[in-house]
């Protein structure tokens, strides 16, 4: 009785299905029925993300046995909603914004449909504890628990009125005449929260074959031998492969092509591909992963920064090049003024020295993706950030031309600069596609998405910051060391940011850094939300603190006292535009009533406060060549819909929708009118993709140049139709009309008389940021077009016994110069905050010898819902020159105020000064007991 | 390579021991699943046989017999917490209970599965590919203890937090095996070898929890975990005292089985809390540091003490 045929009601539908005897009901619901709105996250009940009603009452899918349901009524997330009308909780969902990437979506509405059903009017509280068995990485939980909080308001209401529910609708078409600054949910909103929204697991190629990856057991050692013959001999293998196929070395940078798909050989980390499969089932191929024999030489491993600073000896380095006989990959080095002379005019010097361990996105959806070749070459759908990159690295290491490979970004869940390198999956999958002639699939288990990292780097470094009596900074210098660890990624970008990101919000003219990025035998890190610049930053506001303290300056007059103005240039010539450092301050302060309560509150509760500052995408790009940094479409034919074209890729940050608002802002149409096509190489212009928080701003710029050409040829073309000058006509509220209402076309005759003997009309639109920048070696790191700034105030309470740190509030707010989309904006803010107090509680990746051991969302500490305070979000606007309506970055720069906020606040209770991160209580406890004896010395 | 797969939903306890002695070389009884799925997911639990015992009906109930409350060991962490007899009568229980895994996992998870929860160490809850790479510890075939660096014993960590409550609350256990019924202290089923947790036999299903309701008990409970759900516990600790002032002190999460003590009166605590501390065998298998869980005990411990003082007076 292996397998046996098993009845199920499905969201009121019958289904007689073939179960094996120990599958997981979420195998059945999405690999057999193809209800893929049930996502998997982590495989083991961790995430929620799985969570479906049985006999209403909420399960976890993914670790229920399938067969113990039999005759069950079954209530998926595309059993919801009615007659295509939305629930009544999935339509909060979408009205407050609490869908951002959408992969814990449907899990968190079956979880709290659940909890509401059996608990009357519950508390904001009680709702917090019921989904803090869901993690949600993009929102910080505070608009989930708000549209539950609602609904279940109205549920307990209607039952008081004892009539049903009275659904007040979103107005769909708001009256006012303005988009661009009025919030609103994502335009994919309603097909992600009914589970219709495709992700990368959720696409079912015909025939696909399914790869398995064989990984290394050793952290660095020669690959003697690999024999694979069994393996292909094993009845539903289709293709093997290895290494030595597969030579061609990529990697995002183009200095740092230093990775090959699989090893070749040696293997640099735990975990890194040394084989694959391609077989009929998943099974298949993870039994013939099984019959591959590999014979490893292990040698001498390197697994700290201190040792890979080092010369190597006799022993072998990780890799090969490189001036000197050591694991350093680069250096990065500027100085501006005159270190020395600031640190004889400051009448104070702070310095300390920090360590940080390395964190991971831990974004919900694992890497997934599928290839396949036909007659148009090369076509992979995969869960990416940055299709562009992934379209060059393809081409390369498959060895055909550009015109030969096209990628297709689906609905991603989240990414936060994890899915933004070129993967060697995404290569393997490629080749046996090639090989077998089928398409192939890959899914990652959430061990795999934790070892593949490249996640933030761990970093050492010693800062120093001289300061003048009246609380001037007077110099700054940091000496830093970073682990990148098996291979390069980001990691020359990351070794720059961590040192020249420190030259603003504040005016420093004596400054300079040092940081060396070494290799060890680990899984290689690279770009994570806040790159590259989130540790020093940290280290630099810790600093601050330490001096205001010292000083006896209030540490929220000293931040004032130093900040740069607008309109300005840093030490190292970075272009200031809009600056809302001050603004943001002054909000956080005034609202934590930061005068009134800082200092005077009782031992182990405190407040603290830090600023932080990021910019709005790089100005240079990644591969130096002359195309526009982005690119977007704008085509219009005779329905007078306008179908935006862009590369830009949407991970869940809102940016589909962002493009929508700006181009119906500039044609004066409603967002029902416009189509977003967006992230296929094929059809849409190059985008540099989805990092460096360049989107908004230069996608952005690219979608309103695009628009603003299209209103001029409609004008125009109207105009010469009419007898009049163009710039007699205005364009708004859907009319083409003139000032004497001579002219008075609805949108759709404008567009008959546009479109009349030419047919339809394309145009497109470009950014290309200005030159920017000093003329020396590594002026280009940092530049961007604008800049953003922002502010953080928390609260905590340190329990003395313990050391353990409960946040009580968080105050954030964030210059983003405008906000496009406020709900979105606010959105990114709560998510970068809560994401920032995972690195500062709770989050590390921990090894032995080499190998991640908390790989899983149990050991793997994000914060739940529960851990997370109540956060208030304070949208700063600036409006910068440059930016798309005046906006500015949003995504990123907000998480490096938050931890020094939290550290510092730390100090305010207990005197204790955190300088390692994650913060762990018996560091706090350990400073307490050295206080109590130097208290006792001195006393 | 296919093995036959068997599942099997039992109607009553009869027919689950009945399947289980049939299949006895190789099986697993299966409740909620929750520890076992994930056990299986990652291959520390293999089996070919699965009997799924959670619906048999007998040992979903919660009632009152005598001077003892029966909990049937299949009743959910949730259905515990919402009970109206122990909410009132036993408040630390639910207290516990509450603080298990997530509101989810708890809705699955049953107080049964909960007592006989299996042992964990970071070393051993990985994946089949994992543990190769680490070189495999002594619970699953290896040679030696990893947390340790080295020993011949393992001291996987007893993580159950509803445990240490009911054995303050003195409560036993009903067992059936071998056609036979016995009722033990639930103290008494753990060993405290990391590679056996516990006595009973494979084919041993616990029916129930007995609980005296007749002494009044005050009891309270404490946890430390890095977060607010999800996590296991990294220490546990539960203190109560009866009507004639005798203290029994029960703490989970630093030993192979929980650490179990008593005395006559509050006034021992120190001694009380010496023992536990004596008794302990943490290792560094979890998020905390042996010596700041260590520390922790004795900070736990009396916070329960000062509690239950306050609450006496």
């Amino acid at each position: 009785m292996s397998k046996k045929v098993v009845t199920y009601t499905i969201n009121g539908k019958r289904y007689d299905v073939l179960v094996e005897s120990h599958e997981t009901l979420s195998h059945v619901i999405r690999d057999k029925l193809g209800l893929t709105g049930t996502k998997i996250g982590c495989e083991q009940g961790n995430c929620g993300a799985c969570t479906v009603l049985v006999n209403d009452k909420a399960v976890l899918s993914c670790i229920t046995p399938a067969m113990r349901f039999e005759g069950a009524k079954i209530t998926t997330i595309e059993g919801l909603a009615e007659n295509s009308e939305l629930h009544r909780l999935q339509e909060l969902f979408v009205e407050k914004g609490a869908i951002q990437c959408g992969f814990c979506t449907p899990g968190m509405v079956m979880t709290a449909l659940d909890f509401v059903s059996k608990n009357e009017n519950p508390t904001y509280d009680e709702v917090r504890d019921a989904l803090s068995g869901n993690v949600c990485r993009c929102t910080g939980y505070k608009k989930v628990i708000q549209a539950v909080v609602e609904y279940a308001k109205e549920i307990a209401e209607s039952k008081n009125k004892s009539r049903r529910i009275e659904v007040i609708k979103v107005e769909s078409n708001r009256k006012s005449k303005h988009t661009v600054g009025i919030g609103r949910p994502y335009i994919e909103a309603t097909k992600k929260v009914k589970g219709a929204a495709d992700y990368a697991d959720d696409i079912k190629i015909k025939n696909a074959l399914h790869c398995k990856l064989l990984r290394s057991i050793y952290p660095h050692a020669r690959i003697l031998k690999i024999d694979t013959s069994k393996a292909e001999k094993l009845q539903g293998v289709r293709a093997v492969t290895i290494g030595s196929e597969l030579p061609e070395k990529f990697g995002v940078l183009p200095i740092s092509h230093d990775e090959t798909s699989m090893a070749i050989d040696k293997t640099r980390y735990i975990g890194e591909i040394v084989a694959a499969v391609a077989a009929d089932t998943e099974e298949i191929a993870s039994e013939a992963l099984k019959l591959i024999e590999v014979k490893y030489q292990p040698i001498k491993e390197f697994l700290t920064i201190d040792e890979s600073l080092q010369d190597v000896g006799e022993n072998e380095r990780i890799h090969i090049y490189g001036k000197f006989n050591n694991n350093v990959h680069k250096k990065a080095e500027l100085r501006f003024g005159d270190q020395q002379q600031g640190l004889k005019d400051a009448d104070l010097v702070s310095k300390m020295s920090f360590e940080f361990e390395g964190i991971n996105h831990g974004f919900t959806e694992p890497h997934a993706a599928t290839a396949w070749w036909d007659e148009n070459g090369l076509t992979i759908i995969a869960a990416t950030q940055v299709p562009h990159y992934l379209h060059r690295s393809l081409a390369k290491v498959m060895d055909v031309p550009l015109s030969r490979v096209r990628v297709i970004k689906p609905y991603v869940g989240g990414g936060f600069g994890g899915k933004s390198d070129p993967f060697p999956h995404e290569m393997i999958i490629s080749h046996l596609a090639r090989k077998a002639g089928m398409p192939v699939k890959i899914r990652f288990s959430r061990e795999e998405v934790f070892i593949t990292n490249h996640g933030r780097h761990p970093s050492k470094m010693t800062l120093q910051l001289g300061v003048s009596k009246e609380g001037m900074f007077k110099v700054l210098d940091a000496d830093i060391a970073i682990d990148g660890r098996a291979y390069g990624s980001f990691g020359v970008v990351t070794s720059y940011y961590n040192g020249v990101l420190l030259q603003a919000p504040y005016d420093i003219d004596n400054f300079g850094f040092r940081t060396f990025r070494v290799y060890t035998n680990k899984p290689q890190c690279g770009a994570m939300r806040g790159h590259g610049a989130v540790n020093s930053r940290f280290a630099t506001e810790t600093l601050i603190d330490d001096a205001a303290h010292k000083l006896k300056i209030d540490p929220v007059e000293i931040r004032l006292k130093n900040f740069l103005s607008p309109n300005t240039l840093t030490v190292g010539q970075y272009r200031i535009t809009s600056n809302g450092s001050r603004e943001s301050l002054l909000k956080v302060a005034e609202q934590s009533e930061w005068k009134r309560r800082h200092g005077k509150l009782e031992f182990g509760h405190g407040l603290g406060v830090a600023c932080g500052f990021f910019i709005s995408g790089s100005a240079l790009p990644i591969i130096r060549n002359e195309l526009p940094q982005s690119v977007v479409y704008l085509k219009v034919d005779f329905d007078g819909r306008v179908l935006i074209t862009s590369g830009a890729s949407d991970i869940g940050q809102g940016s589909d929708t962002m493009l929508a608002m700006i181009v119906a802002e500039v044609l004066g149409i409603s967002m029902d009118k416009i189509f977003v096509l967006a992230a296929d190489t094929l059809l849409t212009p190059v985008d540099m993709g989805s990092y460096s928080s360049r989107v908004t701003f230069m996608a952005g710029n690219a979608a309103k140049d695009a628009a603003e050409k299209l209103k001029k040829e409609i004008l125009y073309t109207v105009a010469q139709r009419k007898g009049v000058f163009p710039e007699e006509l205005n364009l708004s509220d859907e009319r083409v009309f003139s000032n004497d209402n001579s002219v008075n076309l609805n949108w759709m005759e404008a567009i008959d008389i546009l479109t009349a003997g030419r047919g339809a009309v394309s145009i497109s639109g470009k950014y290309i940021s200005p030159k920017l920048g000093g003329d020396f070696k590594g002026s280009g790191a940092g530049l961007s077009p604008s800049y953003s700034f922002g502010a953080c105030c928390a609260e905590v309470k340190v329990d003395t016994e313990t050391g353990q740190v409960k946040i009580l509030q968080v105050w954030g707010a964030h210059d983003c110069g405008k906000a496009i989309n406020p709900l979105a904006v606010e959105g990114q803010l709560e998510g970068s905050w809560h994401m920032g107090l995972g690195q500062a509680l709770t989050e590390q990746m921990k090894y032995y010898k080499g190998l991640l051991v908390n790989n899983n969302f149990l050991d793997y500490k994000i914060p739940t819902s529960r851990d997370t305070p109540d956060i208030k979000c304070n949208i700063i606007e600036t409006n910068d020159p440059e930016g798309p309506f005046g906006a500015k970055e949003c995504g990123e720069g907000a998480l490096h105020p938050i931890i020094p906020a939290i550290t510092n606040a730390i100090f305010n209770a207990v005197g204790v000064r955190i300088t390692k991160l994650p913060i762990m209580p018996e560091d706090i406890l350990a400073g307490l007991k050295k206080k109590k004896q130097a208290e006792e010395v001195a006393g | 390579m296919e093995k036959n797969q068997l599942y099997h939903k039992a109607k009553n306890v009869e027919d689950a021991m009945a399947f289980a002695i049939a299949h006895s070389e190789d099986f697993r009884f299966i409740a909620g699943g929750t520890d076992l799925n994930v056990n299986r997911f990652h291959g520390t639990i293999q089996t070919s046989c699965l009997i799924d015992i959670h619906e048999i009906e007998e040992l979903r109930q919660i009632k009152g017999e005598g001077n003892d409350l029966h909990i049937g060991a299949l009743v959910t962490l949730d259905e515990l917490m919402q009970n109206p007899i122990i909410k009132k009568e036993f408040p630390a229980l639910v207290e516990a209970a509450h603080s298990v895994a997530t509101p989810m996992l708890r809705k699955t998870a049953t107080i049964g599965g909960n007592i006989l929860c299996e042992n964990r160490c970071i070393f051993f809850n990985q994946s089949e590919w994992w543990r190769e790479a680490v070189g495999y510890c002594l619970k699953c075939e290896g040679e030696i203890c990893i947390a340790t660096g080295g020993t011949k014993a393992c001291f996987s960590k007893f993580v159950s937090d509803t445990a240490p409550v009911l054995i303050c609350l003195d409560a036993k256990i009903i067992i059936a095996d071998n056609g036979k019924q016995e009722i033990v202290k639930l103290e008494d089923i753990y060993t405290g070898d990391g590679l056996k947790p516990n006595k009973l036999s494979n084919t041993a299903l616990v029916l129930s929890i007995v609980v005296p309701l007749n002494k009044t008990y005050k009891c309270v409970f404490q946890k430390l975990r890095p977060r607010e759900s999800v996590d296991f516990t990294s220490l546990t600790t539960a203190v109560s005292v009866d009507e004639t002032g005798r203290v029994k002190v029960a703490v989970g999460g630093v030993d192979p089985k929980p650490i179990v003590t008593e005395g006559k009166s509050l006034e021992e605590r120190d001694e009380l809390i010496k023992y536990v501390m004596k008794k302990s065998r943490v290792v560094d298998n979890d998020y905390y540091t042996r010596p700041y869980r260590r520390l922790m005990i004795d900070v736990l411990l009396k916070r329960c003490f000062k509690k239950l003082s306050s609450e006496e007076n």
